[in-house]
């Protein structure tokens, strides 16, 4: 029984530590993307329109 | 020039003017929609539930063999884990990969759900090998032996740690998704190998126990539906694996193409502004 619970142990580690190390890359890639995202500039606005805030 | 109602941000990115999301050039999203992050989870909830399921019924509920007692246990991980390896993954990323040759359904989107299936396919391969080497020792009374089958599911792994060695060579995306199917469709061949190797050469490993050339499994009772549970929970792992590492290939592509391009915009910046004091 030894060798079966080492060889669930082993596997089902691997198998989660794997998934935790996926979920972290696509976390840290997905904020990267957001933050691109939010200081480019909205599609069809010149990159000297500041928007409304600009007007005050 | 972007086509009517779709702008581009500086991340080489395509955003929809109408719902403001931001899509991958190549056709699918950038970010997943509600209802792609919610089949996820679903996903997600299945495999985690059907692997707790798998581990209750192995270890505490069905029965010990006859003839390897408390052993046979590592059935329902160990040829679920090479089902997954070689059967989904790699089978999955030969299908993609034709799928990229082939002019007609030529598309990045084949190339990166290769290289998903491949990478995630390779820890199952590990996966594979490892719990087997456990099985192996007490019931062989060694951790290794260069058998058939063994060997050509070890080259199997070297085959594909290749192929995402090939992908981290820089090139035109292009470039690498043409060879990189090439050499999947290369490694792909060894997966018949590794299934016909049992009985193509007189082999230490046992025979299929379900996917024998009869089609009629040799387990049964609880035994059975609990290796069809362990099936199903790893293929659901494979699946969650799957979309998750796709989605990173997505992101990788377009904010690696983004910095480059950030990065070539600096470079003339600066180039104008030195100019400009060149002239004054």
């Amino acid at each position: 029984m030894r060798y079966v619970v080492v060889g669930y142990a082993v596997v089902l580690g691997i198998l989660f530590f794997y998934a935790v190390q996926l979920a972290w890359r696509r976390r840290r890639l997905t904020r990267a993307a957001l933050r691109i995202e939010a200081s480019s500039p909205e599609p069809g606005r010149s990159p000297g329109d500041a928007g409304p805030a600009a007007d005050r | 020039m972007s086509p009517a109602g779709v702008g581009t941000t500086a991340a080489g990115l395509v955003r929809s003017r109408s719902s403001g999301r931001v899509a991958d050039r190549d056709g699918g999203p950038l970010l997943p929609s509600a209802q792609a992050k919610r089949t996820e989870r679903i996903i997600g909830i299945g495999a985690v539930v059907a692997v707790v399921g798998t581990v209750w019924l192995g270890l505490w509920v069905t029965p010990p063999d006859q003839t390897q007692g408390d052993l046979v246990r590592l059935v329902y991980l160990h040829p679920g884990v090479a089902w997954v390896a070689l059967y989904l993954a790699f089978g999955l990323a030969a299908v993609a990969s034709l799928l990229y040759l082939w002019p007609r359904t030529r598309s990045l989107f084949w190339d990166r759900l290769a290289a998903a299936a491949v990478e995630v396919g390779v820890v199952f391969n590990i996966c594979t090998l490892i719990s087997g080497s456990i099985w192996g020792k007490p019931t062989w009374g060694v951790w290794w032996v260069w058998d058939a089958r063994l060997t050509s599911t070890a080259v199997l792994a070297v085959l594909f740690l290749g192929y995402l060695a090939l992908r981290r060579v820089p090139s035109e995306p292009e470039v690498r998704a043409k060879r990189s199917a090439f050499v999947a469709l290369f490694a792909a061949v060894d997966v018949p190998i590794v299934h016909f190797s049992v009985l193509w050469w007189k082999t230490l490993h046992q025979g299929a126990t379900v996917l024998n050339p009869d089609l009629s499994p040799t387990i049964h009772g609880s035994m059975a539906w609990t290796l069809l549970l362990s099936f199903i929970a790893l293929s659901l792992v494979f699946a969650w694996m799957l979309l998750v590492r796709y989605r990173i290939g997505v992101l990788e592509d377009r904010l690696g193409r983004g910095e480059l391009e950030s990065a070539l915009a600096e470079r003339r910046a600066e180039g104008v502004v030195a100019d400009e004091d060149e002239a004054a």
